[in-house]
């Protein structure tokens, strides 16, 4: 299946700051692929630099498995940071030069400004909509012609609940269509919801990417209640069952080796005559596995 | 490139910074030119009137003209200042522009407004010419025509570096500041470090010279140049002018500074990040 982005090693330096460091990751299609990172991780930069905007130090990266060109970004949407538009011009004209840049039809203005309902404020100027206007307007740009690719840049940003509802409503309804969608966010709740596939950045460098299901199911600790935590510790300890164990009272908190599940540990329990209580996986959110990950 | 002539048309006709500017220059040049024309200070052998007749208008328009040049460099600067300002330069990359049709964009605006200016001059010059002249025949109505294509280029050719200015510092106020400043301040000292024939060669110099001072004492006192009675009463010839280039050289000199103004602004566009 041919690759949707390849970027290898891909580095860019501000003077002496490092924005992002031997980058390398794939994006394939249909995939929603959430970038994630703590402010200056070089998520911008790295959407800056495929979008054509920032050149790269060193590296590449390969649209569709092409060099890239002006033409490629025709048939990508993409919103880098804030929603740039000419203030003095209405929604329509605004929509106007940017169909002509990306080649698209003018009558699908129409159909992109009803998705994210600024059809009635078609004939306002831009400078008169609200922050969360203007990031819808920024997403409409973003739909013209129905790109097979979206690259969205903090799209709930500024947003209030409703909005970032709203924007992930319309994200959702993309993947839906089996578009790609590279995403970088803060909002982390957002990510979960929508991504399949995720990359995290500290100081520009990939720290861990994967599935979003695998990441997060990759060291979720099982919980286990029983009268004899003690023994039943020592006894997992022995058999090499777990990376790391803790216990307190009756309860063990248990990390488990790699391919080990809680199964597994009620098995081996029994084999060895002890009852447990209570055995559950605790799954984690993306949120404490980020951060875990970039403290 | 039918869309970035459109897109650009678009964002500009309804900048209202570019109807107000525009509008100011037709109504200065205007103004400058019809009340000059109700001045006329007549003495025995003296008419200031005589400016208006064919085909001393050519070259007098022009230079009128010519004042106003800076109003246009700073449209130019305006319209690609708002484009950093508004950070649509970049976005325009992001949608699908390459590089190249950025410049594009403003060098068929600087076009635009050239020819626009061209024909604004042609029809005052030819409204007033044909008011004042009496002396309708082919040789003194085309004579000295010239001067307007001259001028034409001389209006690109600021527009270019109001252009590449923009482009170089990327803020609207600094680079029409800087312009200005080096307009009237900067190459005129720098220029005085250098010996007289190298001073013409300078890009405002040699610019602006291609619509020298008409010579208005000849023109007033209705001889026209050639006659041993015009050349009497030249401004060069009483050294109150310094010697210029010849039209030709100015005209490639403007021109070579034309070419470089642009490639060094496509030259930025092409290095720096958006």
């Amino acid at each position: 299946m041919e690759k949707v982005l390849e970027i290898s090693n891909l580095s860019k330096n501000y003077g002496r700051i490092t924005a992002v460091k031997d980058l390398t990751l794939d994006v394939g299609p249909g995939h929603v692929f959430g970038i994630l990172g703590p402010n200056g991780s070089g998520k911008t930069t790295t959407l800056s630099i495929i979008t054509g905007i920032i050149a790269a130090d060193t590296g590449s990266y390969r649209w569709f498995g092409q060099e890239t060109h002006a033409g490629i970004r025709k048939n990508i949407g993409s919103m880098i940071e804030v929603p740039n538009f000419y203030p003095y011009l209405n929604l329509i004209r605004n929509l106007n030069i940017v169909a002509r840049i990306k080649g698209k039809d003018l009558s699908d203005i129409d159909r992109v400004l009803k998705l994210v309902n600024l059809w009635d404020r078609r004939k306002s100027r831009f400078d008169t909509l609200s922050l969360g206007m203007k990031q819808r307007l920024a997403l409409s740009a973003v739909l013209l012609g129905e790109p097979s690719v979206l690259v969205l840049d903090e799209p709930a940003n500024g947003l209030d609940p409703e909005g970032i509802a709203e924007v992930r409503e319309i994200i959702l309804r993309e993947r839906e269509k089996q578009k790609t969608i590279i995403m970088a966010s803060h909002i982390l709740d957002e990510v979960e919801k929508v991504c399949t596939h995720v990359a995290v950045l500290k100081n520009g460098e990939s720290i861990s990417q994967g599935r979003v299901h695998e990441l997060l199911t990759a060291d979720d600790p099982v919980i286990v209640l029983c009268e004899e935590a003690g023994r039943l510790k020592d006894e997992i300890v022995r058999a090499g069952l777990s990376e790391s164990i803790e216990m307190k009272d009756n309860e063990l908190v248990i990390v488990l080796s790699k391919g080990k599940s809680a199964r597994d540990i009620n098995e081996f329990a029994f084999s060895k005559g002890i009852v447990l209580d209570h055995l559950e996986t605790r799954k984690k959110s993306l949120e404490s596995k980020f951060l875990e990950l970039v403290k | 490139m039918r869309s970035v002539l459109l897109n650009e048309i678009t964002k500009t006709w309804s900048f209202t910074g570019f109807r107000v500017i525009m509008i100011l220059h037709f109504a200065l040049f205007f103004l400058v030119v019809l009340v000059a024309s109700t001045m006329d200070i007549a003495v025995p052998g003296f008419s200031t009137r005589n400016l208006y007749q064919f085909p001393n208008i050519w070259e007098y328009f022009p230079w009128v003209a010519s004042w106003f040049n800076l109003l246009l460099a700073i449209l130019i600067i305006v319209m690609t200042g708002n484009e950093y300002s508004f950070r649509t330069f970049r976005q325009h990359v992001v949608d699908g522009f390459s590089r190249s049709q950025l410049l594009s964009g403003k060098a068929f605006l600087i076009l635009m407004i050239g020819i626009y200016s061209l024909l604004m001059v042609l029809l005052f010059t030819l409204v007033f010419g044909f008011i004042f002249s009496s002396d309708y025949s082919d040789g003194a109505f085309i004579n000295k025509s010239y001067i307007l294509l001259v001028y034409f280029v001389q209006a690109i050719a600021y527009m270019s570096a109001g252009f590449f200015l923009a482009v170089l510092f990327r803020n609207t106020a600094l680079a029409i500041i800087l312009f200005i400043l080096y307009r009237l301040i900067i190459e005129p000292v720098i220029r005085l470090i250098f010996p007289p024939e190298a001073r013409l060669y300078f890009p405002m110099k040699s610019i602006s010279n291609l619509t020298p001072l008409p010579e208005f004492l000849s023109i007033f006192s209705g001889n026209q140049q050639g006659t041993d009675a015009a050349d009497s009463l030249s401004f060069r010839e009483m050294g109150l002018l310094a010697e210029d280039l010849p039209v030709l050289v100015n005209l490639v000199l403007a021109l070579g500074y034309t070419c470089i103004f642009i490639s060094l602004a496509y030259l930025l566009l092409r290095k720096r990040n958006l």
